[in-house]
């Protein structure tokens, strides 16, 4: 998976190169690079492709460190030979079976998170606004719940976190159909749904002795500690769709930040593309969930990073993507190495870096473009 | 919802009057269903016995010692919990402020672990603990409400409620990683429930109940007036800043004391001043006196319906509450456009 | 081209397949094998450093006289429970234990870093975290099965069987019995046997402990008839919390009284605050008896027995 990814952006490395050399043949726009192969032509920001590049660069740094780190050291050229193949044995098991795996869980549910909140919070024009806060991950939390404490259901607990996901946005759906402004209604049914599987949560725990309430424990925090890997893969399956498509959307999303009146003017078609925007965004947020539980704050985090580095032109999908995979490889690393041999799960060190910055958001005075 | 309420609005004070009676009359057949029924052996004839003055010492005992002090606990919380969110309704011009969607329960519940972790037990943990919590909670969000004046967007209000709840949560599972056994209690204290609770817990929130209870009668018309625009409440002779500041400490000490004696309980203070605005119109006054009966009237519905679910055990209150509070969330936010007080 | 096994004392037990990154076991004539939750376990005969992810095992693998060299926390601490702690002090002195994670997070590269050759972990256990433990070393799951009071013996004869000593385990479940049977003689003497219950109490109300719980066969063992009075389900460990209500069919003579704090008094306390609680009978009676919780409602394996029976006697026969 993760070769495939960074294959992805060596292309737009290259396309970047690509770009200043045919900066000659036409004018584009200042900040822009113009880009032309054949009859396909392509703006390119400058900006945008700067700070991708930085995220990227991060991310692999970060990635290469959380290679490195933990209860097992391994050194640079350890790692170098281990992941050509070569090295020892257990170096060779550390890297390849237990830390690999996870740092692609880390990329991938970090990246969609990320994602699925970037696409919520534009569309609601709330920074607040991401399927964790309001209520989508709670519906993957208690199935997930439901499954390890055994309520005669005999999904295995990812495919319930994925089908808790699907039922509560189903429900909100339902719910909030009807002439809608910015997801407004989406979001407030989501609230009340999240509260309602809350408190359906709560209830099983209080109903099962404390060993199985361990080990449903994952379930509600998040972690990224021996993930399924039938899910990661789902979840590798859901991006390289989803996240084309999210770019895709992203002209229209970038329109829609404006007034309903001149989204339309410019011809967007307002009901179907936010449809399509809630949909994407919550589809993603359940194949995250059911891979690593819920781990809402990335979402929050992921876009808010990619912001404050962007321009305010676009809307910075794929900036956010990466922000939230570097934030969430950070945050796993920081939870695997801070306590050792005790490892915090991810959804706590994100909470304990996202809340004081949730605080922030909250308190400060009217921010910038999203408020 | 406004649109249809105002009619109704205009049929004076006989029909409120009216409405008021036919509140109190459900309420006293709550209050009897709650006397009489029950997870136990006693059942309705022999606690009807006793309220007629005979029956045997086991039904006394039951109903005497065990169904009258929650019914009259139940009594309290529902009317704190409906006035509160009245108030914050009012105050905020907000349909969706209510406390428990405002972080109040999560905050009572982290205090409740915090409390747990620094090696309280849960058997004899005070109720302080919890209201402490929940004034936090409170005044966490209804300080963003403040500073960042977005209390009247229904929404934005909601989610920074939403958010709090969130981040709460996050710090009591850290707590819960390390500390097995706050993580096995907390699991039976973050439920509402008025089982088990002494009438001893009731009579210690009481002062904080009566002085809130009092500053509400004071605030309602303050409250009327500022709802016409704080200039008319001004103009009115009014100091729409000392109004707020009264209305959070009354909300404080309500909510404090209800998720003190009862833990979280969500929703009644939405689904209560939702249907006392249906029925006596958008005047904080007349829904005030309309809360007064169907609070209690939701709460106690609620608990006899939780004794009997699952008799002999007990469903939890909260998750009563829960499910009844978000259909009329749902209800409320899916009026034609997002209705503003 | 060669390679170096990090671990020396691993190199005989590890082969590097098709030039991948498995790990995997190539275990010689001296292995067993032993039938565990996920199928046949092949385990070195006598295994060296022991893992145990589960109190259980932990309790087993001592009651056998091995000493494991890593364990989990147990609940409310950052260490093991207190009664395998006074039992390390007196047993092997010294002994230290390293901490691999909390029973909610295992940490596979702490444990992977012990270089284990026997791991022993819970029925609980998610399956991919066997795949990726199964790995490291044999790993040991019993199967889950629905409550019972003997389970622990099956468990424990599992573990005995796994760490190839079978027989001692057997010794030690049978002083298990030795000493429960002993004790019953004892309270028949002294008067002292009767009906029981065995509960917890919450804010909320009671929960009574299932009469299929490892602590309550043990009771019922040293003679006293402990009953859960039906108000448990099938397979559940304990009741749901208990309408006040309904305390009054816990009309035991004895009532144990089990919290997960030292503070057991300040919890009777509260509980006697509680008018119908004061009404049942053991309570009328000052028959009361306060428990440890940790040990009592979630400990399970031959030394629980033995700290349980001993608590039991100081209490009863006074």
């Amino acid at each position: 998976m993760e070769t495939q990814r960074l294959r992805g952006q060596s292309v737009r490395w290259q396309s970047a190169a690509a770009g200043q050399d045919s900066q000659g043949d036409s004018q584009p726009p200042s900040g822009y690079w113009h880009l032309t192969a054949g009859r396909a032509s392509l703006l390119l920001e400058r900006r945008a492709l700067a700070v991708n590049l930085l995220l990227l660069a991060l991310l692999l740094a970060a990635s290469a460190a959380y290679l490195m780190a933990g209860s097992i050291p391994v050194s640079a050229s350890e790692l170098i030979r281990a992941l050509a193949g070569d090295g020892e044995v257990v170096t060779a098991f550390v890297i390849h079976d237990l830390r690999l795996p996870r740092l692609a869980a880390a990329w991938l549910t970090g990246a969609a998170f990320a994602v699925a909140g970037c696409l919520m919070q534009t569309l609601a024009r709330n920074r607040l606004a991401t399927p964790g806060i309001i209520g989508i991950d709670n519906g993957a939390t208690a199935f997930a719940v439901a499954s390890v404490v055994g309520l005669g259901v005999s999904l295995a607990p990812p495919a319930m976190a994925l089908t808790g996901a699907a039922t509560a946005a189903a429900i909100t759906f339902g719910l909030a159909s009807g002439g809608d402004t910015r997801g407004y209604r989406f979001i407030v049914a989501g609230i009340g749904i999240g509260a309602v599987f809350g408190a359906v949560t709560q209830l099983l725990l209080a109903r099962v002795p404390i060993d199985t309430a361990n080990a449903a424990y994952p379930w509600t925090v998040g972690t990224l500690n021996a993930r399924s890997g039938s899910a990661v893969s789902v979840l590798a399956l859901g991006l390289a769709v989803g996240l084309p498509l999210a770019l895709a959307l992203g002209r229209s999303l970038s329109l829609m930040r404006f007034s309903d009146a001149v989204a339309a003017g410019l011809g967007v078609r307002l009901r179907r593309r936010r449809a399509q925007v809630l949909s994407l965004s919550v589809l993603l947020t359940a194949l995250a969930v059911a891979v690593a539980g819920p781990v809402g704050m990335v979402g929050l985090i992921g876009p808010e990073i990619a912001r404050s580095l962007s321009s305010s032109r676009g809307v910075p999908l794929a900036a956010s993507a990466l922000a939230g995979a570097l934030v969430m490889v950070l945050a796993d690393l920081a939870g695997r190495v801070l306590l050792a041999p005790i490892e915090l799960p991810v959804g706590i060190v994100t909470a304990i870096v996202g809340g004081p910055w949730l605080l922030w958001i909250l308190l400060r005075p009217a921010s910038r473009r999203l408020s | 919802m406004a649109g249809v309420a105002a009619p109704l609005a205009l049929h004076g004070r006989r029909s409120l009057a009216g409405m008021t009676a036919l509140a109190c009359v459900l309420l006293l057949l709550a209050v009897l269903a709650s006397l009489l029924l029950g997870a136990g052996d006693v059942g309705p004839a022999r606690a009807l016995a006793v309220l007629l003055g005979a029956g045997d010492e086991e039904a006394r005992f039951v109903v005497g010692s065990l169904r009258l002090p929650r019914t009259l606990i139940g009594i309290g919380v529902g009317l704190a919990l409906a006035v509160s969110g009245a108030l914050l309704q009012a105050v905020s011009r907000n349909p969706l402020a209510e406390p428990g969607l405002l972080g109040v329960s999560a905050g009572a519940a982290f205090a409740v672990g915090v409390a747990l972790w620094l090696g309280a037990s849960t058997a004899t943990l005070r109720v302080a603990v919890g209201q402490l919590g929940a004034l936090l909670g409170c005044a966490a969000v209804l300080s963003v409400v403040r500073l960042r004046g977005v209390g009247s967007d229904p929404v934005r209000l909601v989610l920074a409620g939403a958010a709090l709840s969130a981040l709460l949560a996050s710090l009591t599972a850290l707590l819960l990683l390390f500390d097995q056994r706050s993580a096995d209690e907390i699991r039976f204290w973050v439920i509402g429930s008025l089982s088990g609770r002494r009438l001893e817990d009731l009579l210690a929130v009481l002062p904080s109940l009566a002085l809130a209870l009092g500053l509400t009668l004071w605030l309602a018309r303050p409250l009327a007036a500022l709802a016409l625009g704080e200039r008319v409440a001004a103009g009115l002779g009014h100091h729409p800043g000392r109004v707020r500041l009264l209305v959070v400490l009354a909300v404080a000490l309500l909510v404090g004391a209800a998720t003190a004696i009862a833990g979280p309980i969500a929703f009644v203070g939405l689904v209560v001043p939702f249907a006392a605005r249906a029925l006596a119109g958008p005047d904080i006054r007349r829904t005030l006196w309309l809360c007064l009966p169907l609070g209690p009237l939701m709460v106690l519905g609620a608990d006899v319906a939780a004794r009997l679910l699952v008799s002999p055990a007990e469903m939890p209150l909260g998750v009563l509450t829960a499910l009844l509070g978000a259909p009329v969330l749902v209800a409320v936010v899916r009026a034609r456009r997002l209705p503003t007080l | 081209m060669p390679r170096q096994p990090l671990f020396p004392p691993l190199m005989p037990s590890l082969r590097l397949l098709l030039g991948g990154a498995s790990l995997v076991l190539a275990l010689g004539a001296q292995a067993h094998s032993v039938e565990t939750a996920n199928g046949p376990v092949e385990v070195p005969e006598s295994p060296e450093r022991i893992v145990t992810l589960y109190e259980g095992a932990l309790d087993a693998a001592l009651a056998t006289g091995r000493l494991p060299v890593a364990a989990v926390t147990t609940r409310g601490g950052d260490g093991v429970a207190r009664y395998i702690e006074s039992h390390l002090e007196a047993e092997h002195p010294g002994a230290e234990l390293a901490i691999v994670g909390v029973v909610r997070e295992i940490n596979l590269e702490a444990v992977l870093a012990q270089r284990p050759d026997l791991i022993l972990a819970a029925p609980q256990l998610s399956a991919e975290q066997y795949a990726l433990l199964s790995r490291i070393a044999p790993t040991v799951v019993p199967e889950a099965r629905p409550l019972a009071a003997d389970n622990w013996e099956a468990e424990a004869r599992l573990f005995g069987e796994a760490l190839g000593q079978a027989d001692a385990m057997e010794a030690a479940i049978a002083e298990v019995h030795e000493r429960s049977a002993a004790l019953a003689e004892a309270l028949e003497e002294a008067d002292g046997l009767g009906s029981a219950n065995l509960i917890r109490w919450m804010p909320q109300g009671p929960m009574v402990m299932s009469e299929r719980l490892f602590t309550s066969g043990l009771i019922a063992e040293a003679g006293l008839d402990l009953s859960d009075a039906g108000l448990v389900r099938d397979g559940v460990v304990h009741s749901d919390t208990l309408s006040l209500e309904s305390l009054s069919r816990l009309d035991g003579d004895w009532l144990f009284l089990a919290t997960l704090n030292e503070e057991g008094q300040e919890a009777l306390d509260a509980a006697r605050r509680s008018p119908a609680f004061a009404r049942l009978p053991a309570v009328a009676a000052d028959r009361v008896v306060p428990v440890d919780g940790q040990l009592w409602t979630s400990a399970n394996g031959p030394l629980a027995a033995l700290a349980i029976l001993e608590e039991l006697e100081a209490a009863l026969l006074p």
